[in-house]
């Protein structure tokens, strides 16, 4: 377990890193795959099996391709940092590191304090589906997202489309 | 199984946390609209690791999970669409750079 956590986090860490400060886009990119395949490693080592998968089918099959095509039909010069950015970039940063350091403080103790052990990770498959369809649960929710999927593929369809005789 | 910090929480938050910095430093320093959304898509990963993490080791069962699948799958719709706008400004536009993208402007 603890070399599984080591590897994704290095892995996520690694892509996130890429993605940032690298000079070529499709090297961002491709850091972005990276870390989407590092996160849903790590979803694998907290138990989260279907969760890990979706992550992998969804992000890494799914939203990276859409990026890497936007890449390849949008890149006209090579993407640079702006210089000067990074100026702004290092204090805002610094100062949501320091929040987020402040926020986190005593949470492990809290959670430890209050005596929940997680127990084996069992399979969650079956029970996120159930949660899925159980009126009481996440079935709202679940065919509130159908619909909204249907609005955002006809939405995006009709964003790029060309009617005929446009340039 | 209680090893050094790397299986506990606090090594899961500390992963989301330099994700999620990383993911502003992207958004921060770049002048293209795609990198914003990778910077995005970082952002909500991180967010979505605390949802697991807390999930885990807080004991809320499978609550943590079933957030974080609806964030992939809003994630995924809101790429789409994202991606579909930064087409739309590459054809009008003719470049991808925020900074091009400025007709509102005085």
């Amino acid at each position: 377990m603890d070399f599984m956590f080591v590897f994704f986090a290095a892995l996520a860490l690694f892509g996130g890193l890429m993605t940032a400060f690298h000079r070529s886009i499709v090297h961002s990119a491709f850091g972005l795959v990276g870390a989407l395949f590092g996160v849903a490693g790590l979803y694998w080592t907290l138990g989260a099996d279907f969760l890990g998968a979706t992550q992998v089918l969804l992000y890494v099959g799914g939203v990276t391709v859409l990026l890497l095509f936007a890449v390849m039909l949008t890149t006209r010069d090579a993407a640079r940092p702006s210089i000067g950015r990074f100026f702004i970039a290092v204090p805002v940063v610094w100062v949501l590191a320091l929040g987020l350091m402040q926020a986190y403080q005593g949470v492990g103790a809290v959670l430890a304090a209050s005596g929940h052990v997680p127990g084996e990770p069992e399979p969650t498959t079956g029970a996120l589906g159930t949660l899925l369809l159980e009126r009481d649960a996440y079935l709202l929710p679940f065919e509130a997202v159908s619909v909204l999927l249907l609005v955002a593929l006809v939405g995006a369809v009709t964003l790029v489309r060309q009617r005929r005789g446009e340039a | 199984m209680e090893a050094a910090w790397t299986g506990s929480l606090t090594g899961y938050l500390v992963v989301s946390g330099a994700l999620f910095l990383l993911g502003v430093a992207t958004i921060l320093t770049r002048r293209n609209a795609l990198y914003v959304l990778m910077g995005v898509e970082l952002i909500l990963n991180a967010a979505n690791l605390n949802f697991v993490a807390f999930a885990r080791f807080g004991g809320y069962g499978l609550d943590g999970q079933m957030f974080a699948l609806f964030v992939v799958i809003l994630a995924a719709a809101e790429a789409a669409i994202a991606l579909a706008i930064v087409m739309r400004i590459f054809r009008d536009f003719g470049s991808v750079d925020i900074g091009r993208t400025d007709s509102l402007r005085d």
